[in-house]
């Protein structure tokens, strides 16, 4: 039985969905750009910290909106948001794809955030060290690129890909075209990334198959002062294989 | 009385060269290497189908069909104006249908101008279906399948409007601005060429048509959904004020006509085939990019696929879509059925498929011309025929 509370609020005719948990300081907790991973191992934050993991408009519990095409489209949802839930000033968390959504918002919005922690996150043109071009890749062979060691992930997948599923994932796919079909990339997300002045955490799967681990030390370009930490045997969801990536996070954020 | 029946040979010009290893690959479509593409056997190719088609002209035929594809050996018309623009100069008579751009994939403006050039040149012959590009084609070309839709809309409002009212206008929308909309030539058929819509019935692209009256060209959908789309868009544009006529709605079928049931066979079925199995080799992934289709559509799509599975049956396959293979006699009497339950008058025939050779085509062309038009317009004639229903 999961720990966390369902709130579903109506945010600028968008129903989103919230899910909370734990006591203490706010942790906001933006995830990836699919859900099947969950919340669950955010359970590890719940005694130091209220957290607070929305699904983003357009994939899983939350309604869809055909009109958010750019990441400033969520930035603008969070804001509406976090007024709603009175949230003034937060932990921020992003995995991949919530990860540059993070970051994007504490570049813009710094004064809302009291730390930050990017765990591989998107984002980044970065041709060293490229991101895979995951719309390219055919929807059955996806699990396998997610971690290091697949029986983590197993056990949160359907034994045989049923068609609600993949209606599911082909919904969150549509929700990542619409923002990233012909810009995988926005050069003016680096331009400001310089902006990020609170304390930063990066947490990186030294085998990521996404996102490469050597985009980390790009990273360190924008934000100088970023705590940077590596895990070894670890591939793109680092959070589900390796539980002390976890705790580092609440240690670095309490 | 019934309208007079028309007749389009409509050729899929597909690069019948496939290396031996093909079967290697998943799909010809998208990604399958274009190291394979000859020219030297591609410029032997587009003159020998366009020579079919010149030919087409020849016996009688009311049209002949182009169309666009992009990274396959399917179809070697990534450029169908451009293949058009060389029937017009060969060709005195027939219909000359581009079926067409997809509007997403160029210039609104551009193409409105392009057909109006053709239109122009063959003195009024131009007619025009516009796709909104099958999911392969949103894999081989910048733009964004989630917007598809969208785009196409405004594409086709563009490209009306540019027809239609006299220039300059403006265009202020999404994805295009026009501060000055008034391209030369205008179109010679006023106000604009016949216009369709082409595709496999996602009902968003039947709604298009019929909110602006446009024919509507099913394809590669079964014989029942054909039917029910053809009803779907009758019923939707009448909801908008337009009547469809039975010419409106084209209908695609696979023919082949020989002097005995069993030579047809013999001398048609492995061209079939290798069409369905080998040139029309795709994958879910390359059909169905994100946000080509609903969710919906994509889970009705998936669920079908999976019923479909298994090897090529000529009998299930022809049951399944319209496909004559025959003498004249059973050919005749197979399109003169499907005319009735589809009810329309306008018969698209595809009569070259995958590596059938010139030989073939020249002999289906022909014997269809002289054996099986003359009977079905005979039928048509007689006004019980489209009143038998």
């Amino acid at each position: 039985m999961s720990k966390f509370e369902r709130q579903t609020l109506t945010v600028d005719g968008v129903k989103t969905v919230v899910h909370t948990a734990g006591h203490g300081e706010p942790l906001v907790f933006f995830h990836g750009a699919g859900t099947v991973d969950g919340f669950d191992f955010a359970e590890r934050w719940t005694d130091r910290f209220r957290v607070i993991a929305p699904y983003h408009p357009g994939f899983g519990e939350s309604g869809d909106d055909p009109t958010f095409t750019t990441m400033h489209d969520y930035v603008m949802h969070y804001l509406e948001l976090f007024d709603m839930l009175k949230l003034d000033r937060f932990n921020l968390v992003g995995l991949s794809m919530g990860g540059y959504l993070a970051a994007k918002f504490a570049s813009e919005h710094g004064h809302r955030v009291k730390k930050l922690t990017l765990i591989a996150p998107a984002g980044l043109i970065d041709p060293k060290n490229p991101m895979l071009d995951i719309l390219a890749v055919p929807g059955e062979a996806v699990p396998g690129l997610l971690v290091s060691d697949f029986e983590v992930l197993k056990k949160k997948l359907p034994e045989k890909p049923d068609l609600d599923f993949m209606g599911e994932r082909y919904r969150e796919a549509t929700t990542v075209a619409r923002l990233f079909w012909e810009h995988p990339g926005d050069p003016k997300f680096m331009r400001y990334l310089h902006r990020i002045r609170v304390p930063t955490q990066i947490i990186w799967g030294e085998e990521d198959k996404i996102i490469p681990a050597g985009q980390a030390e790009t990273w360190r370009r924008f934000i100088p002062n970023a705590d940077i930490k590596v895990y070894k045997g670890a591939g793109h969801l680092v959070h589900l294989e390796r539980p002390e990536a976890v705790d580092a996070v609440a240690r670095f954020m309490s | 009385m019934a309208a007079p029946l028309r007749f389009n040979v409509m050729h899929f010009m597909p690069y019948s060269y496939l290396p031996e290893n093909h079967k290697e690959f998943k799909s010809t479509w998208v990604s399958f290497p274009n190291k394979y593409f000859d020219p030297e056997k591609g410029h032997e190719l587009y003159n020998r189908y366009i020579g079919e088609l010149v030919l087409a002209d020849q016996l009688g035929y009311d049209a002949v069909v182009v169309n666009e594809h992009h990274n396959t050996v399917y179809s070697m018309m990534a450029t169908p104006n451009i293949i058009a623009s060389s029937l017009v100069a060969q060709t005195k008579n027939v219909r000359i249908c581009v079926w067409g751009t997809p509007p997403n994939f160029m210039l609104p403006n551009r193409l409105a101008e392009e057909y109006a050039v053709l239109d122009v040149m063959s003195k009024g012959r131009i007619e025009v279906a516009f796709p909104l590009g099958t999911g392969m084609e949103y894999w081989s070309n910048p733009v964004n399948p989630a917007t598809a839709r969208e785009k196409f809309r405004e594409s086709l409002k563009i490209i009306l409007q540019a027809w239609s009212e006299d220039g300059p206008t403006t265009h202020y929308g999404n994805h295009y601005t026009y501060r000055f909309l008034n391209p030369w030539p205008r179109p010679y058929q006023r106000p604009h060429p016949p216009c369709y819509i082409v595709g496999t019935g996602s009902p968003e692209t039947i709604e298009i048509a019929a909110e602006l009256g446009f024919g509507y060209a099913s394809v590669f959908v079964t014989q029942a959904r054909a039917k029910e789309l053809n009803e779907q868009l009758r019923e939707r544009a009448s909801h908008y004020g337009h009547t469809i006529r039975p010419d409106q709605l084209p209908l695609l079928t696979f023919v082949y006509v020989a002097e005995t049931q069993e030579q047809a066979e013999k001398e048609y079925i492995p061209h079939l085939q290798r069409f369905f199995e080998d040139y029309a080799r795709t994958i879910p992934q390359y059909l169905a990019p994100p946000g080509y289709l609903s969710v919906d559509q994509l889970k009705l799509r998936a669920a079908t696929a999976d019923k479909m599975h298994g090897g090529f049956d000529f009998k299930a396959i022809s049951q399944s879509f319209f496909i004559s293979v025959g003498t004249p006699d059973k050919v005749a009497n197979d399109i003169g059925d499907w005319t009735v339950r589809m009810k329309t008058n306008h018969i698209n025939s595809v009569m070259h498929v995958a590596d059938m050779p010139h030989w073939k085509t020249v002999k289906n062309l022909t014997l269809f011309a002289e054996q099986v038009m003359p009977r079905l317009r005979q039928q048509a004639g007689a006004p019980q025929r489209m009143a038998a229903e």
